[in-house]
């Protein structure tokens, strides 16, 4: 099966339709990944800038840590879902889009920032509460740093010469809905 | 009065240079995103501690006064961000159902924020109002993101 072939499969699912065509389901499954956005991201932002030494200084790292990590993880379930959801609505465009391709790069990046930073810094966060090592504070600007990247290739999706250009004349308002096409 | 405001929004010279580049609309948005996250998500880490939902090797009063900072600095990035989007299409947006939505649920939302959310962190509340500010402040909150992503659709 070519990659064509497969993504026009997709389009033709009957989930895909009802995501692209429904009306309503696009713009709730964006608004509900918007907000685990914000969910994850806040929990991920305090955590990096605990590391960094901006908030909470009074409390250990690993009370920070262990505290914010199982709603991280609710937050990142949803929007991965979610986005998911949303790709399979519109794969033949997505393929098309550069900025779609850049967020997926950062997305794997992320995971080599894991791996790499696990064994020293996340794996232990005990070992971090005497003092916050040089090497967890880079894993934080980093993870910051793709953090907003994520946010910022995501957005510039809807606005990729596959979606639709923006023209001078017309409305932005509903320039990044499928039903405008 | 007000078409002439928004004339002249429309008009004004950081709406050209929004408008005239193809990439600074998407750039603002992006921080817009941004400071939402900072600022909403910080505000629904100490929502959560009221409820009991986590967070609890922290007091909430403790984590409202650690995390006051970031949710300002989030909230100011917000309302600098909005109104320069606003600006570019002034007149679009103020007759879009779901911005008028979102600004009043956003209006709501601050004054709550800045008004009885204070309170409830304080030790001396009892619970139940405590998570019923929580929720309050989850919902109205969710509204704003809510009505601010469907206004690229109604």
């Amino acid at each position: 099966m070519t990659i064509p072939s497969m993504l026009e499969w997709i389009e033709s699912t009957n989930l895909s339709i009802a995501i692209r065509e429904g009306g309503l389901p696009y713009p709730i499954i964006g608004g509900v990944h918007l907000l685990a956005i914000a969910l994850f991201g806040g929990m991920l932002l305090a955590t990096d800038l605990r590391l960094l030494g901006w908030t909470m200084r009074s409390r250990p790292f690993s009370d920070v840590w262990h505290q914010f990590r199982p709603w991280k993880r609710v937050g990142f379930v949803i929007v991965v879902v979610t986005g998911l959801l949303l790709a399979w609505a519109e794969p033949v465009r997505l393929y098309d889009s550069p900025s779609f391709w850049v967020k997926m790069a950062l997305f794997a990046l992320v995971g080599v920032h894991a791996l790499v930073f696990r064994a020293k810094v996340y794996g232990h966060p005990e070992q971090l509460d005497a003092g916050i090592s040089s090497r967890a504070k880079l894993a934080a600007a980093l993870s910051l740093i793709l953090w907003a990247g994520l946010v910022v290739s995501g957005r510039l999706i809807a606005f990729d010469a596959s979606f639709e250009p923006v023209s001078p004349s017309e409305s932005r308002l509903t320039h990044h809905s499928p039903s405008s096409q | 009065m007000l078409a002439e405001f928004f004339r002249w929004l429309v008009n004004s010279p950081w709406s050209h240079v929004i408008n005239g580049y193809e990439w600074i609309f998407p750039a603002i948005q992006s921080l817009h995103f941004i400071g939402f996250a900072l600022s909403i998500g910080t505000i629904a880490i100490v929502d959560l501690r009221l409820l009991g939902l986590g967070m609890r090797r922290q007091a909430p009063a403790e984590l409202a006064a650690d995390l006051a900072p970031w949710t300002l600095a989030g909230i100011a990035v917000m309302l600098i961000t909005g109104p320069l989007m606003f600006s570019t299409d002034a007149v679009a947006y103020h007759f879009n159902p779901s911005f008028q939505f979102k600004m009043l649920c956003l209006m709501l939302a601050l004054l709550f924020h800045f008004t009885l959310h204070r309170r409830a962190v304080h030790p001396d509340t009892p619970p139940i109002a405590a998570k019923l500010a929580a929720v309050t402040s989850l919902l109205l909150w969710t509204a704003v993101v809510g009505g601010g992503r469907m206004i690229a659709f109604i």
